[in-house]
């Protein structure tokens, strides 16, 4: 019995964007990454086609990579489909302030508290949504509700900073000096090698769990629900674990953007448009493969921050975003990542003798 | 007692809220109403609902201020216009994945919002603007009823009576019902399901269109103000259950008086947690609305 359930999960799996999984193409990716700032100023016959790409958008992009790589392990790996990561993102960051604020913590310490806190949510949305079967349009709506409450709780409760939210404390007032071990620093590049830290542990994280046998039970669960739970996989252990996990991993980019920006506020981390800003890369990248996250934030975020930070094309970044996310969804909905495959595939029927002009 | 007594105010303040609270409830209703009949026939959320009244509001304006006529003149042609949009933007977006997982249709109509947003936000900058009409309001007793608001509860009213008219009284009404019931079963029959779907995105933005035209006859508005009240649109159509019409309106009414109610009495918006609140315990309790479910049915 045991066997056919997984000879059945085996198939269903490899049906699925193996390759994009493979720890080789997802180290020569995150080398690429890596070395992005060196980069910027390569120069091909005077012309830096990356030096447009200031540190900054690079920071943002991976932030979302980050948050990405976290909501794919529940909503592309499982298929339960969050419109609410805002909250978890939302408390990662508010934890980290107020664990510096309040308890006089390392921020390194209240990022741990917020994944904790985020862990404790999401089991409990989870909990709830998945006790009552709420599904599809409804899960989603049900974890937006969850995200906007937080918004309007903490945008109400003198404790939580109200409406003007709480600005990053220096170093000093928490007995630090500026370095790994306040969370801050006084120039860019070591924020981009933070947060490129973070992304390569998430995304070993998420790669691990998707070629174990957990990885297994998750895609199971997404393909069809139903099957795997007659095949003896308790779905609603393994959907609760995916919660939690993902949620505790986002609140991390979370804690990040509360110590790379100098104020939080609720309409800030927990607005709806960063719940968009967190599914956005892994859909546009492949929903449930280990590298889409990253090469979607790349396709995105780049160019709709250069659009937010020139003051003449305000709003236009948001076209962007409009714009390729009804593209991908329409014409690919596999992602980015599915196009060395689909133009190879053009390429071999244009070479094969039925349709080819070749040899 | 007595403490009691003298924690509530006024019983004219009371009254007075309570009215608010009612006028505010009849816009909320209508203001579901296209979310709830696109919901409920095609099992669509339409993301982009707010941002369709926002454009609305904006063809309003622009019109009325160019042409110096009255915004109310203007606003059949808002509806007119909404309708081809609501066209135009499933032809190009919806139809193409009606079959796709209900993920996608949530995704590109949220893509349809940002750029709708964005857009009016770039062509009419995001300054708050207002209509160019002057209304004054009616007294009952000691309770002041707004003409503006007033007049969008009648155009609420007449509206949810006129769609409710054209779903039960005419043939192409009872086939989008139909539709709503069971999508196979309507193809049997011989209904053109997808030429439905045209007509139900196309008059759930008209709709859409109605809500945000007759929004600014008592607030000032900027291209923004769409997501306010689409959040609790969702609300209302949840409460009210899909799909239903006076469900929507009973709805409406609960998070008019909740809202002015909670503006009243709890802290800052401290009255969105208890709107969210709600939402989420009927989203648990009872999915399909606290009329019990589906009309159509």
């Amino acid at each position: 019995m045991r066997e056919r359930a997984e000879d059945l999960l085996g198939r269903v799996v490899s049906l699925r964007d193996r390759h994009l999984s493979r720890p080789m193409v997802i180290v020569v990716v995150l080398a690429v990454v890596g070395l992005m700032p060196h980069l910027r100023s390569i120069s091909v016959a005077g012309v830096a086609p990356l030096g447009w790409l200031s540190i900054n958008m690079l920071v943002i992009t991976l932030v979302w990579a980050t948050a990405a790589q976290a909501w794919n392990i529940m909503s592309g790996y499982t298929g339960q489909f969050s419109f609410g990561h805002a909250a978890f993102f939302g408390i990662g960051a508010y934890a980290t302030i107020m664990a510096i604020r309040e308890g006089g913590l390392s921020p390194w310490v209240g990022m741990l508290i917020g994944a904790g806190v985020a862990a404790v949510v999401g089991l409990v949305v989870g909990g709830l949504t998945f006790r009552y079967e709420l599904q599809g349009h409804y899960f989603a709506l049900a974890t937006l509700a969850v995200a906007e409450l937080l918004r309007y709780t903490f945008n109400s409760v003198p404790f939580l900073g109200e409406g003007s939210g709480f600005f990053k404390p220096f170093p000093r007032e928490y007995g630090s000096e500026f370095g790994l071990a306040a969370f801050q620093f006084q120039s860019q590049e070591p924020y981009f090698y933070l947060i490129f830290t973070f992304l390569v542990v998430i995304t070993a994280v998420a790669w691990v769990i998707r070629s174990s046998k957990l990885g297994l039970y998750f895609f199971a669960i997404r393909e069809r629900e139903r099957a795997a739970a007659a095949v003896g996989i308790p779905t609603v252990r393994y959907k609760l674990l995916a919660f939690g996990v993902s949620a505790a991993l986002t609140a991390i980019p979370g804690a990040f953007w509360a110590m790379y920006f100098d104020t939080i506020r609720p309409d800030t981390v927990f607005a709806i448009l960063i719940n968009v800003e967190i599914l956005l890369p892994a859909v546009v990248g492949g929903l449930g493969t280990v590298v889409g996250p990253i090469v979607g934030s790349f396709v995105v975020t780049p160019i709709s921050e250069y659009a937010r930070q020139s003051v003449d094309l305000h709003g236009l970044n948001n076209i962007i975003y409009g714009v390729v996310l009804i593209l991908i969804v329409l014409y690919s909905p596999r992602g980015v990542v599915s196009w060395p495959a689909r133009a190879s595939d053009l390429v071999a029927r244009w070479r094969s003798p039925t349709g080819g002009t070749d040899e | 007692m007595v403490t009691a007594v003298t924690m509530l105010p006024d019983p004219a303040i009371l009254l007075q809220l309570l009215a608010f609270g009612l006028l505010l409830g009849g816009i909320y209703g209508l203001v579901a109403l296209g979310l709830t009949l696109i919901f409920g026939v095609m099992d669509v959320i339409n993301f982009a609902h707010g941002a369709m009244m926002v454009v609305a509001m904006y063809i309003v304006w622009a019109t009325a201020t160019t042409f110096g006529i009255s915004p109310l003149v203007v606003i059949p042609l808002a509806v007119l216009a909404l309708f081809g949009l609501g066209v135009a933007i499933h032809r190009g977006a919806i139809a193409p994945i009606m079959d796709a997982p209900q993920e996608n249709q949530l995704i590109v109509t949220f893509g349809v919002l940002l750029i709708l947003v964005s857009a009016v936000e770039m062509v009419f900058s995001p300054d708050p603007r207002q209509y160019p009409i002057e209304l004054g309001s009616q007294q009952v007793g000691s309770t002041f009823i707004p003409d503006g608001q007033l007049i969008a509860l009648i155009i609420a009213i007449i509206a949810i009576a006129a769609t409710w008219g054209f779903l039960h009284r005419t043939r192409l009404g009872r086939a989008m019902r139909a539709t709503a019931d069971n999508r196979q079963g309507a193809q049997y029959v011989g209904i053109n399901v997808p030429r439905i779907d045209y007509l139900t995105f196309g008059l759930g933005a008209a709709l859409a269109g109605l809500a945000g035209a007759v929004v600014p006859l008592f607030q000032t508005f900027d291209p923004f103000i769409g997501d306010r009240w689409l959040i609790n649109a969702f609300v209302v159509v949840i409460l009210g259950g899909l799909g239903s019409f006076p469900g929507a309106l009973i709805g409406g009414m609960i998070i008019g008086l909740v809202q002015v109610f909670g503006l009243f009495f709890l802290p800052g918006s401290f009255y969105q947690v208890v709107i969210f609140g709600i939402f989420i315990l009927v989203l648990l309790l009872k999915p399909r609305g606290l009329l019990g479910g589906d009309v159509y049915a």
